[in-house]
């Protein structure tokens, strides 16, 4: 096959007939799953390679003592951008993508829930990325770490736009892993393929299912920390800066809050794919299934519950250092017990050191020692020695690249002859695996050291210490070391694109359904599905005399499969429930003591109370719409849709006169930090009801247009239960901000 | 004194107390003879006790925040937990009533149950009203049987599924640590009758104070942090029985025809 043909063939993979013609369309319109699962991999890849860039620099700043190849601010730039691409523009996109091509295929769907809002998801990766690179323009990137401790990161102290650009940027990319998470969760919800129940899921589709859970519940955590810091940095409020009366702890709580179970949002994939590879790679099905996906249920539970054990240098007292220790510690049982199934996996298998497979058994031994590390960690005297030395930067490369970065190239090499319908070649792999693996702990283990004997990170420098120097040296071979197998790893990726083997349907024998249909899959994904019976089809497909217990069908939860529109709502409304949540917390935080000057006693109660139960009723009118619409009454659900609309009006009206009122007797947002927590409560909760208005004169112009036969308008009931939360989180809004001053 | 002649000393005789564990016990025996699950109540038995007469009473009773909340966590989640399992399988809870049915019915005993006896005045009460601290008790056990209920029926169809019973464990574990994390960090006293102990009845402020080192503030800490980590543990053990039971339970049994596609 000459070398024409052959990259011809490829383009004929890549694209119809009919899209060659407007090829630039194809992908960038695109709702497909698979294509969109490439693009947050190739967006992924962009940002790897600045990212990477950056760490090189980094590296060469600290090659030799006492350099002046950075300046300080440059540094401080350089590690900032580091740490911020590479978990939100590298980690999550790539892992996001793989898992949003691989899940539609491995439960038998044609595609996820929502298509559109999976290409939204994806859309928003790269403006994000834009909007935070594009601080390089506008007077500097952010200088404050990847987690921005306030009062650094406050106005006085960073005054340049980066940290503007930074929050705003990770609103976006909060925004879009949200609606991500809602589709995953959809999809395995509503878009199973029949008889692949809830228990016959495959390893890699169940822990997606549960790291999605996680993904909406602490992203919306995260965002509700970027609008308060953006409110103080943008309309002077006072959450977080102390001479304002804020607390600067607060946004550390609430920063790691999300930020210990985001580790696990980009672990959890990881684990995912080793819980793939390593047992097709042993000829073995996994060891405890059900230990392995039991334990991903409770470090996802337990992911939320220690957040603190960041914050034992801040000084929180021994009793609070003391529960979470004794939390932090309790991960490493379930994080454990996947170590022991994954080895036990391999014990007595046949195993085939393939390139995907070397890969995870690498990332399975670097986790170990990043895991030992971490429990290190949860105890709190050895915390205050080793935090913010390398010690701690060596512990969470060992996670972020030892276990994610490595589980993530095994994961391409094990699924690229599905994407592609070519194989890698297993040569260079190997190159690209031993360089990464010498590469990444020539760069990282020495770290353990550096740090235990003092060397502080993000430093731009140090002074020529004993031993300091060549180690620091030995540190940035490694790093080159990384960049020479990245650089392999690409012209891999594009050489097997192009000239690789044709791969066939199922090149590694493996047993879940994206092996059963062709590589790459057409675009509705399957033709025929094998019947589904446990949780490996094709190996029961191919040994028909020997086949897997059957999974049995027990129960209705086995084959639950909720209405799509309603389920997305429902997750909707949980991931709100978590930002709302924060903003209510941080009120009462800041309002527990009554504060001098104007507070919630100088408020209208009475007024409010009247545009209250104008909200409330409104709650009650969808209800009578929806029993109109169930009673094929069109004309009965639209009239009291109609007065839904009036009661939601006359309550932003009735808010948008109390804030004018407001505003005219001075009390503004940067008043004080009851005017910046009330403005900020009530206003999202009033910009909330703006968007559920919108959305039913939406519902409105819908019903009035269309045909609606047989009461069916599932439209209408999601807006309904959107509408009803909003309600109830004025419920407590109202309770705590108006009612709770006068009894107390 | 010294904390073991505090430990000897303080135990208290709840006359009440032991005569509801005796009448629970003789009609568990009239009810369901002596079988192997009587262990659960004895356990039940012997706990709901201990919390009511040992020092740990004594220092609920108006010195500190932290040996109520444990108190509290014992009656609502511990002691009615054990009495569900101590109940024979074949024992029916199954109600018509939709109040007892509902699985929301459950969740709101439970949380509620949390809230609204950490609200001030009625925080405050159950410690200086030996009616509202009858009544508090009680109410801990019957609330914290409706809310287990949902989780620990006897009856395999009369709990939740698992996934769900997943859902209203963790729900629940979330709106209580709310209120531990709320408790922990809030700058004011949430039952500021333990901030300022009125009588030093038994004289052991100074121990607690100077020997223990435990101050009112760093006492509201922790008992916000038992209910915040502590208590989610209790959530969690019962989340990993949920997931047990729902990968073991079918399995266990012959292997079930599957529908056709």
């Amino acid at each position: 096959m000459n070398e024409n043909t052959s990259i011809t063939a490829t383009v004929v993979h890549l694209l119809t007939p009919a899209e060659r013609q407007h090829w630039k369309l194809a992908w960038l319109s695109t709702v497909d799953h698979k294509r969109i699962g490439i693009l947050y991999m190739l967006t992924g890849l962009v940002f790897f390679v600045i990212a990477g860039i950056e760490a090189l620099l980094i590296r060469l700043q600290l090659m030799v003592p006492n350099n002046t190849l950075l300046g300080p601010d440059t540094y401080n730039w350089m590690f900032t951008m580091h740490g911020t691409t590479m978990i939100f523009l590298v980690a999550m996109p790539v892992l996001f993508g793989i898992m949003n091509y691989i899940l539609p295929l491995q439960i038998g769907a044609r595609d996820m829930a929502f298509p559109r809002l999976n290409a939204l998801g994806v859309w928003l990766v790269p403006f994000g990325g834009i909007l935070l690179h594009f601080s390089f323009l506008a007077g500097g990137p952010p200088a404050v770490g990847w987690f921005a401790y306030t009062p650094l990161s406050e106005t006085p102290y960073s005054s340049q736009l980066g940290v503007d650009y930074w929050a705003i940027s990770l609103l976006v990319l909060g925004i879009g892993s949200v609606s991500a998470g809602i589709n995953f969760i959809v999809t395995v919800l509503t878009q199973r393929a029949p008889g692949m129940t809830l228990r016959r899921l495959p390893l890699f589709s169940w822990m997606t299912f549960m790291n999605a859970f996680l993904v909406i519940l602490v992203l919306p955590i995260l965002n509700a920390a970027l609008v308060m810091l953006l409110i103080d940095r943008l309309l002077n409020g006072r959450f977080f800066l102390p001479f304002g009366g804020g607390s600067a702890i607060l946004w550390q709580h609430i920063f790691w809050a999300f930020g210990h179970p985001e580790v696990y949002i980009v672990a959890i994939p990881a684990f995912a794919i080793l819980s793939e590879v390593i047992p097709v790679f042993s000829r073995k099905p996994i060891f405890g299934h059900e230990f392995v996906a039991a334990s991903t249920v409770i470090i996802v539970f337990l992911s939320l519950l220690v957040w603190a054990h960041h914050m034992f240098t801040v000084g929180l007292g021994r009793a609070v250092d003391l529960f979470f220790v004794a939390a932090s510690v309790l991960i490493a049982v379930p994080t454990g017990v996947k170590l022991f199934n994954w080895s036990a996996t391999m014990v007595g298998g046949r195993v085939r050191f393939t390139t995907p497979m070397l890969f995870c058994v690498a990332a399975l031994l670097q986790f170990l020692i990043g895991g030992l590390t971490g429990v290190s960690h949860a105890v709190a005297p050895l915390d205050w020695q080793t935090k913010n030395s390398y010690y701690l930067v060596a512990h969470f490369h060992n996670i972020f690249v030892g276990l994610i970065v490595f589980a993530i190239l095994g994961g391409i090499y094990y699924w690229f002859p599905k994407m592609s319908g070519r194989m890698m070649s297993e040569r260079i792999g190997k190159w690209v695996f031993w360089l990464m693996t010498i590469g990444f702990n020539l760069t990282f283990m020495i770290q353990h050291v550096l740090g235990l004997a003092g060397m502080p990170r993000r430093t731009f420098t140090y002074p020529d210490l004993p031993g300091w120097t060549w180690m620091n040296m030995v540190s940035t071979i490694g790093a080159f070391f990384m960049a020479a197998a990245s650089i392999l790893f690409v012209w891999d990726l594009v050489a097997s694109l192009f000239r690789g083997k044709p791969a066939g349907d199922n090149p590694w024998n493996a047993w879940t359904l994206e092996w059963a249909t062709t590589s790459p899959p057409p675009h509705e994904n399957f033709n025929a599905l094998p019947p589904i019976h446990s949780r490996r089809p094709l190996w029961d497909y191919a040994n028909p005399d020997r086949p897997d217990p059957v999974v049995p069908v027990g129960g209705a939860i086995d084959t639950f499969r909720p209405d799509k529109i309603k389920a997305g709502v429902i997750t909707f409304i949980i991931s709100e429930a978590g930002f709302f949540g924060v903003l209510i917390l941080a009120y009462l935080f800041y309002n527990a003591t009554s504060q001098s000057g104007p507070g919630a006693q100088q408020l209208d109660v009475l007024k409010t109370t009247i545009f209250s139960v104008c909200l409330f009723a409104s709650s009650f009118t969808i209800w009578r719409s929806e029993v109109g619409l169930r009673a094929n009454n069109l004309g009965k659900m639209k009239a009291w849709l109609i007065a839904t609309i009036v009661l939601g009006g006359i309550f932003i009206v009735g808010q948008g006169l109390e804030y004018w009122s407001l505003f005219q007797s001075g009390v503004t947002v940067g008043l004080d930090l009851f005017a910046t927590t009330f403005f900020t409560l009530t206003g999202f909760h009033g910009l909330h009801v703006s968007f559920g208005l919108l959305a039913l004169l939406v519902v409105l112009g819908v019903a009035s247009v269309s045909n609606l036969k047989n009461g069916r308008f599932p439209a209408l009931g999601a807006v309904g239960y959107y509408w009803h939360f909003v309600d109830v989180v004025w419920v407590f809004v109202f309770s705590i901000v108006y009612l709770w001053p006068l009894i107390r | 004194m010294t904390t073991q002649q505090f430990l000897t000393s303080e135990w208290t005789w709840n006359t009440a107390g032991l005569v509801f564990s005796g009448v629970v016990l003789t009609a568990y025996l009239w009810a369901f003879n002596i079988n192997r699950r009587i262990l659960y109540l004895l356990a039940a038995l012997a706990l709901f006790a201990l919390t009511l007469m040992s020092p740990l009473n004594a220092l609920a009773a108006g010195y500190l925040f932290s040996a109520h909340m444990l108190q509290h966590i014992l009656l609502l989640l511990i002691v009615p937990a054990l009495v569900l399992m101590s109940l024979p399988r074949w024992v029916s809870l199954g109600s018509r009533s939709w109040l007892i049915a509902n699985p929301f019915v459950g969740w709101i005993a439970g949380v509620s149950a949390m809230w609204l006896w950490h609200a001030r005045p009625l925080c405050n009460a159950a410690v200086s009203s030996q009616l509202v601290n009858a009544l508090q008790i009680s109410s801990l056990l019957l609330l914290g049987t409706i809310f287990w209920r949902q989780i620990l029926a006897p009856r395999e169809e009369e709990r939740m599924s698992p996934p769900g019973a997943v859902l209203y464990l963790f729900s629940a574990c979330v709106a209580c640590s709310i209120l531990g994390i709320l408790i922990t960090f809030s700058p004011v006293s949430v039952c500021p009758i333990y901030a300022q102990p009125a009588a030093d009845r038994l004289g052991i402020l100074n121990l607690i104070q100077s020997n223990w080192g435990i101050i009112p503030e760093k006492d509201q800490q922790i008992g916000g942090l038992l209910m915040w980590v502590p208590m989610c543990f209790v959530y969690l053990s019962a989340i990993v029985a949920q997931l047990a039971r729902w990968f073991a339970h079918p399995l266990a049994s012959a292997p079930v025809m599957d529908k056709p596609l």
